[in-house]
């Protein structure tokens, strides 16, 4: 028994020293790691209010964020650590917090995040929706986490040319509701023309380029959805 | 003799005792974390990291460790390091970090590290152990390396994100799972092969040695 | 609904050796005999079924205190803590599958597979409820990804393989092709 306590002992020394070395080690990079998600997160806000086609920045690039302090000041809902809105059937979500900025012509836009769940875990994007004469339209998307899906596959919903093809989807689009063309029942095509015409109905075409990966670009699609849902009862309300 | 064999404490680790492809350890996230050239490369410098300092700490600290409880110990302190490596590459690595996500706190339960401590570290003085460490863990990010850029080359046509060949001869299963399995496989095949010819040389060359010596003593 | 959905994906769309990379090294190691297979998958579905729940219970009060980062080591203490435990039993109920598992029952420790659930049932932040039919699900898959390659390589013994190919590196291309299989249940859950 006085072995075993003493086995005990030393076992809880070297875990309290250890323990200790790494608060020490959490305290010193707190602060780089609040500043890495910060930058993050600025640079997603950048992308999605950069036209995909010119490259153009919607805002002056002043007006864009630098810090905290700036970024809590443009925020346009805040519900803390909780969700802001959370649809049942899809089990998509609007994560906290939403942002609205005035775009250099005086129109207004508002920035959601949220996601779906993907393959292998939540899908999360940050979508721009931008004032137009019939009503808000999707401007572009960023994906912010996609670490659950499969690399080569789903995590290909990253890069730039499978987020263009959810980008400027128009009112009517966002009305109808967006799917993508397997669940739409549209043949995918080369023609960029006819790929915008589809999301004129919703219809977003991306089984060409993300092939055995459905599941990834409809988690988005839902999430789109969920996020226009959420900004038109929120638009209704003001 | 001293100085040479320091040498092959280091070396050791990189060819001859490849933890990856000779000893077949560490194969979860050799397996998962190379879908590209770049996430081999950063998985394998960050178990390299935690295997070197765990082996300074393990080795500094093997007289003082009682017996009995030694691999609770060694997870503690490889725990430790894991956890630290991780918030750093939190805050200084963030793209990486994201990418490499559940693999970085399963560097724990990578064997190569509680092997070289339970059959090196705990056992040998600090500078012999920084060698095997380091020896070790380039190994391991050689291997990682390679697998993730011949992955990456045949999925995506791309190496380190430059393009080769784009999309004209990929082999989609690359970059799934099963391709892993696969191009580990073939490799490992390949290592093998290597080692067979090599040591049915070997015997060649001592064979004829035996005859000429024979041939010598006759004359 | 959900937690049948989480269950049965755990076994064929994510299982967790084929497709998530976790747990190979027992799976290369212990999956040269049926027998001893299925009595490494038993011991794993029970450890990986414990620590879940155990490991789920304590993030929460390391979340409760703010200490989220000391998570890695909390769970990897637990785990090795009831590996302990599990073969303490197993010495006095099944001597013959002690003797049988030898070194991989204390290197059920470093099965990533068992840290992994605990950590991904973390990061999906499921529910005690959620997590129980994971961590099943989990175990099963691990289990039956296990004794089917136990039962091919049983066979796989028998045939005329290419030198270089015996041993580790036929298995690996054959763990391929098993992987390629299961890739074809991907998208069979909506979840």
């Amino acid at each position: 028994m006085g072995s075993y306590f003493k086995t005990g002992l030393v076992l809880m020394a070297f875990s309290i020293v250890v323990g200790l070395m790494l608060s020490v080690v959490y305290l010193v990079t707190s602060d780089p790691i609040a500043s890495a998600e910060l930058d993050a997160k600025l640079k997603a806000i950048k992308t999605v209010l950069t036209d995909p086609q010119s490259g153009k920045l919607l805002i002056s690039e002043d007006k864009i964020p630098q810090d905290m302090e700036q970024l809590n000041q443009i925020a346009w809902k805040d519900s803390g650590e909780a969700d802001l809105f959370h649809a049942q059937k899809t089990q998509s979500f609007v994560s906290s917090p939403a942002y609205r900025f005035t775009l250099e012509d005086g129109r207004t836009a508002y920035i959601l995040s949220g996601g779906a769940p993907g393959y292998g875990g939540n899908v999360v994007i940050m979508a721009s929706f931008v004032q137009s004469p019939s009503g808000y339209g999707l401007f572009q998307v960023e994906t912010l986490d996609y670490s659950g899906e499969t690399p080569g596959l789903g995590a290909n919903i990253s890069l730039e040319k499978s987020r263009e093809r959810f980008a400027q989807i128009p009112y009517s689009g966002l009305q109808a509701g967006v799917r993508v063309d397997r669940d739409a029942g549209v043949n995918p095509t080369k023609d960029p023309a006819t790929r915008a015409d589809a999301r004129k109905n919703g219809v977003v075409i991306i089984s060409d380029i993300m092939t055995g990966a459905t599941i990834t670009p409809r988690a988005v699609a839902n999430t789109i959805d969920t996020m226009f849902a959420y900004l038109q009862a929120q638009l209704e309300g003001e | 003799m001293e100085k040479k064999n320091l040498v092959n404490e280091f070396s050791k680790g990189l060819f001859q005792n490849n933890p990856a492809f000779v000893q077949a350890l560490g194969m979860c996230p050799t397996l998962a974390t190379t879908t590209s050239a770049k996430n081999g490369l950063g998985m394998g410098l960050a178990t390299l990291s935690v295997l070197v300092l765990s082996n300074i700490v393990i080795s500094a600290i093997r007289k003082l460790v009682p017996e009995k409880i030694r691999i609770p110990v060694y997870i503690i302190i490889i725990a430790g390091f894991v956890t630290m490596i991780d918030m750093v590459m939190h805050g200084f690595t963030y793209e990486l970090w994201k990418t490499l996500g559940i693999f970085i706190p399963l560097i724990v339960v990578n064997c190569i590290i509680l092997g070289r401590a339970e059959a090196f570290a705990s056992k040998n003085g600090i500078f012999p152990s920084i060698l095997d460490g380091l020896g070790m863990g380039i190994g391991f990010t050689l291997a990682l390396t390679l697998l993730g850029s011949i992955r990456e080359l045949f999925g995506a046509g791309t190496v380190f994100g430059i393009t080769v060949w784009g999309d004209a001869f990929n082999v989609f299963i690359m970059i799934l799972p099963a391709g892993a399995f696969l191009t580990m496989g073939l490799l490992s095949g390949l290592f093998n092969w290597i080692g067979i010819s090599r040591a049915e040389r070997e015997k060649q060359r001592a064979k004829l040695a035996k005859q000429q010596a024979k041939a010598g003593e006759s004359a | 609904m959900k937690v049948f959905l989480i269950f049965l994906s755990a076994i064929l769309v994510n299982n967790f050796v084929l497709q998530r990379f976790l747990g190979i090294c027992p799976f290369l190691g212990v999956s040269k005999k049926i027998d001893t297979a299925v009595g490494m998958s038993l011991a794993v579905i029970f450890v990986m079924l414990l620590a879940s729940v155990i490991t789920w219970m304590l993030y929460g009060l390391l979340a409760l205190l703010g200490l989220e980062f000391l998570k890695t080591i909390v769970f990897i203490l637990v785990i090795a803590v009831l590996v302990q435990f599990v073969e303490i039993v197993l010495k006095k109920t099944s001597p013959g599958l002690y003797e049988a598992l030898g070194i991989f029952l204390p290197l059920i420790t470093t099965n990533c597979a068992i840290l992994g659930l605990a950590l991904l049932n973390i990061q999906n932040q499921y529910s005690l409820l959620e997590t129980v039919f994971h961590s099943l699900g989990a175990g099963v898959g691990f289990g039956l990804a296990l004794v089917l390659f136990a039962g091919i390589r049983e066979q796989l013994e028998l045939a005329d393989v290419p030198k270089p190919f015996e041993g580790l590196a036929g298995a690996l291309i054959t763990a391929g092709l098993l992987s390629m299989a299961f890739s074809g249940f991907s998208g069979m859950i909506k979840l």
